[in-house]
């Protein structure tokens, strides 16, 4: 509807007149007053206005509309037979209008300027009924995102808790397998009946390895602190726990001076542990097992990008000369309970590696293994050297 | 005539309490053991028999009625018990256990071995270093065996 504002009458009705045979809704006002009164009420997709009225002239009125949210994109068209003057066109355009006609004017291009203003009009209103509908739309689903993410961080650190007191009571019971068989097997039992006993104790051990990796798996959910923390003193804890598995495979380690970056230091000790106990027990039969860490610094978090010495990232990488494995196989190392030899080969639970993977992710770092089979791994992780907040993320997967 | 040595064992596990005994006795024969299966019960041991308290504590965590944590708090806060070594005797080995028990004055945290041969040696060492070193000894045990020990 288009809404015409004069106070004289007369000019009402031949523009009323003229709108109504080219097919318009036409509502009229007499003065300023009363056409913001209608305004509010009613919607109008043009505004022509009159500039000289008593009381609220047009310039007022043209004010008000585009002082209002509501009515601030209703295009209105000045029409005046007094002010013709350039100063008053300019006014109009400053209070608000989108066009200064003077009378007397062509009722034809009057007639072309509503048509565009009122097309005009109604494109922007469909605009904005569209982005409105769409805000709303992205409202509600992120709502519903926001409260699927705190089911799911519920659901999550439940699974963690559950994980956690599962393999804690699984432990008692099997302890008692192990100690109850070994009574039996030493006290009672000989030659066959002692081998059989053998198989279940070795099978509960294993079981009980098993139980350990997954408590400590579930266990990385809680969010320690990072620390400022030498390398070098990290890995020379690993290898004390190591000691006797290295004295065993006769193996050498060449360790590289590396600086203090900031780690969980009891986390990334299972990191170099978990690395360094898979390079001794995938070391090839007959052949001295022989692993070196050194290190470097990169600009970006990338296995590949050069290194350059003021680098935020700091990047670690151990080799050794065992087995190797095919690469095509390089997802599989890092997930769960995957292995990629069988038990009676080479010893394992499949779940180091994935802790590995766990524990990096944590330090906002990444990691991967190139290696040939026959030729030997190289476990490649980068770090950033200082981290962004002082606690880990808590895990969510 | 001098006196035999005592140990307490504080657990509600019957089968752990039967082991305990019967590797206590191989290792030592002439030491008293007495067993209590939860932590108020130890603690209404402990005070009646206060002119004949036992030399060592063994402390399990989980238990029915007053479990290790709060067993242990009540005996450090009795003036007339908290000179008694209390070690911790458990399958847990939670860091967060240890460090709760090991400052409210443990001298010990040990997990329960599934071994028989590992908790004989355990217990010959605490039973010959009873007046002596007790704590050195256990560290010293704890290179050697494949149990979980921390003091």
């Amino acid at each position: 509807m288009i809404l015409i504002v004069d106070d004289k009458q007369e000019n009402l009705f031949s523009l009323k007149s003229l709108l109504k045979v080219n097919l318009y809704d036409v509502d009229t006002a007499i003065s300023g007053e009363d056409a913001l009164k209608k305004i509010l009420k009613n919607e109008y997709e043009l505004i022509i206005l009159d500039v000289q009225m008593p009381g609220m002239d047009g310039y007022e009125v043209a004010e008000n509309i585009t002082g209002y949210s509501k009515t601030k994109d209703i295009p209105i068209l000045f029409l005046s037979a007094v002010h013709i003057d350039k100063r008053f066109i300019t006014k109009g355009y400053t209070s608000g209008g989108v066009d200064y006609v003077t009378k007397p004017f062509d009722p034809e291009l009057l007639l072309l300027k509503i048509k565009t203003f009122s097309r005009l009009y109604k494109q922007t209103k469909e605009l904005n009924d569209i982005k409105q509908h769409l805000e709303q739309k992205v409202e509600a689903r992120t709502a519903e995102l926001t409260e699927t993410n705190k089911e799911l961080e519920i659901s999550n650190a439940e699974l963690q808790q559950y994980a956690f007191i599962a393999s804690h009571d699984l432990q008692e019971p099997l302890r008692k397998i192990i100690t109850f068989s070994q009574i039996v097997k030493e006290r009672f039992l000989h030659d066959e009946g002692s081998q059989y006993m053998n198989r279940i104790i070795s099978s509960s051990e294993r079981m009980r390895t098993l139980i350990n990796d997954l408590l400590s798996y579930s266990k990385l959910s809680v969010s320690p602190e990072f620390v400022l923390t030498p390398l070098n003193a990290v890995i020379k804890d690993t290898i004390t726990d190591l000691e006797l598995f290295i004295k065993d495979t006769n193996a050498t380690l060449i360790i590289n001076a590396l600086p203090s970056i900031e780690i969980i230091p009891d986390q990334l000790r299972q990191v170099f542990q978990n690395i360094i106990s898979n390079a001794l027990k995938f070391s090839k039969a007959n052949t001295q097992p022989e692993i070196k860490i050194w290190s470097d610094f990169t600009k970006e978090k990338s296995i590949e990008s050069h290194a350059e010495e003021k680098g935020g990232y700091f990047r670690i990488y151990i080799s050794d000369n065992g087995i190797g494995f095919n690469e095509q196989y390089l997802d599989k190392i890092f997930t769960m309970f995957q292995r990629l030899h069988g038990r009676a080969e080479y010893e394992g639970t499949g779940i180091g590696l994935s802790i590995v993977k766990k524990i990096v992710e944590k330090h906002n770092g990444i990691v991967t293994a190139k290696s040939k089979e026959g030729e030997g791994t190289t476990f490649i992780i980068v770090l950033p050297v200082k981290q962004t907040s002082k606690h880990a993320v808590a895990f969510n997967t | 005539m001098t006196k035999n040595n005592r140990f307490l064992l504080v657990d509600d596990d019957a089968d752990d309490v039967s082991l305990f005994k019967e590797v206590l006795e191989e290792v030592n024969p002439s030491i008293d053991f007495i067993s209590a299966s939860d932590g108020q019960e130890a603690l209404n041991v402990l005070r009646q028999h206060q002119n004949n308290s036992p030399d060592i504590i063994f402390l399990d965590l989980n238990m029915p009625r007053m479990d290790g944590k709060q067993c242990l708090t009540e005996i450090k806060k009795d003036p007339a018990l908290q000179r008694i070594p209390v070690i911790m005797y458990t399958t847990s080995c939670q860091s967060k256990d240890i460090e709760e028990t090991m400052l409210k004055g443990a001298i010990c945290f040990i997990t329960k071995p599934s071994n028989l041969k590992e908790l004989k040696s355990i217990l010959s060492s605490i039973s010959q270093n009873l007046r002596g070193n007790l704590e050195k000894s256990l560290r010293e045990l704890s290179n050697t065996t494949s149990t979980f020990i921390v003091c």
